[in-house]
């Protein structure tokens, strides 16, 4: 990545652009477009905080353990799953405490980092997505990428077990 | 969106009527300050990467990237409207470079022009969601970082792996939701032009 955005500087540079105005320019959309997004991660963060305060989260992983353990999917990472959905940095928390409590070059450690990458942080994607929208009404879009999220992580379990 | 936020919201303050009714209004305070501090660190992170994505679109990098790239988001998005392929092909590649934070101001601004203003997501949006879910991962930079930071013996040893997952499902994901498309758009027009 570094590389990459020297390589940038040097080409934008090379086609004789003002570097510093246009940089100023696009960075100045930041403040505005966090602005728009917050009310919605707000709505986001305090439903993830409540279920897990009322320990909601604990219960679903307790009844979908056995599914997962029928999907190949180990019950250390299972945690990790349910709450990728929800939010990014709590499940980088989760996935550290993975790390230090079953180790980072263990099956377990290496499957829950495949993870992370065969799943999003749907909820949060879509509703900052669809945030500056006239959409009200997903129709099947969530359930379809809750699938594809699952058949990624049962995914991950799986390659990792071979490569 | 609306009912299952409903329906978790319920369920989570039921119960802690139940258990902790007292941690209610503590619990929503201190997740919403904590959003602040997230916020905080979002228009940090994303006036960097809007900068440098400005800079990108400048330098005519990203009209180049659209070009490479419209075969194949004409045929997912069926949309021939340049604006909108270049932010789903800076979207995409951001994603697959690891890079999560500039494909989200890429993303939000694609389906805004998408948007048809009917207050239904169309299908392009749906597939741009679950393109968005699925994608391909090059660089697991965050996933690797942690790892370094954990004692890893080799880091970069789910490199590999996560690039294979990654695929399996972006491949798995889109077919899906193609299909899916196919038999919506198929019973709509037996809808339309019923028989007898």
């Amino acid at each position: 990545m570094p590389v990459l955005i020297a390589a940038l500087m040097l080409y934008a540079r090379f086609k004789k652009i003002e570097t510093y105005n246009v940089f100023v320019k696009g960075a100045k959309g930041s403040v505005n477009l966090v602005l728009d997004i917050f009310p919605f991660i707000v709505a986001i963060m305090v439903m993830v905080a409540l279920m897990r305060a009322s320990g909601i989260t604990d219960m679903l992983i307790d009844i979908l353990a056995p599914i997962f353990n029928a999907l190949g999917i180990p019950t250390e990472v299972s945690e990790l799953v349910l709450l990728r959905p929800f939010t990014g940095s709590g499940s980088y928390a989760i996935l550290k405490d993975i790390y230090t409590t079953y180790g980072v070059d263990t099956y377990v450690g290496r499957c829950a980092s495949v993870i992370m990458g065969t799943s999003e942080t749907l909820f949060y994607v879509a509703t900052v997505y669809f945030s500056q929208t006239s959409v009200k009404k997903l129709s099947y879009a969530i359930p379809l990428a809750l699938v594809c999220n699952i058949f990624g992580t049962v995914i991950a379990c799986l390659v990792c077990r071979i490569l | 969106m609306n009912k299952i936020w409903a329906l978790l919201m319920l369920a989570s303050i039921i119960l802690l009527i139940f258990t902790n009714p007292s941690a209610l209004v503590t619990e929503m305070t201190e997740s919403a300050m904590g959003v602040i501090n997230l916020c905080v660190e979002l228009v940090a992170v994303y006036a960097i990467w809007l900068g440098i994505l400005e800079i990108v679109d400048k330098t005519g990098l990203s009209e180049k990237l659209a070009k490479l790239l419209s075969p194949l988001i004409r045929f997912l998005f069926k949309t021939n409207d340049p604006e909108i392929i270049k932010m789903i092909a800076m979207n995409m590649s951001s994603n697959i470079l690891g890079v999560g934070n500039a494909a989200t101001p890429c993303g939000i601004k694609a389906m805004k022009l998408m948007d048809d203003k009917s207050g239904k997501a169309t299908p392009a949006m749906i597939m741009l969601l679950v393109v968005n879910a699925t994608s391909i991962q090059l660089l697991p930079t965050t996933t690797i970082g942690l790892r370094t930071a954990a004692g890893s013996v080799s880091p970069t040893d789910i490199m590999i792996p996560t690039l294979v997952a990654t695929f399996i499902t972006a491949v798995f994901g889109i077919s899906l939701t193609l299909l899916i498309q196919r038999v919506f758009k198929r019973r709509k027009k037996k809808s339309l032009f019923p028989t007898i």
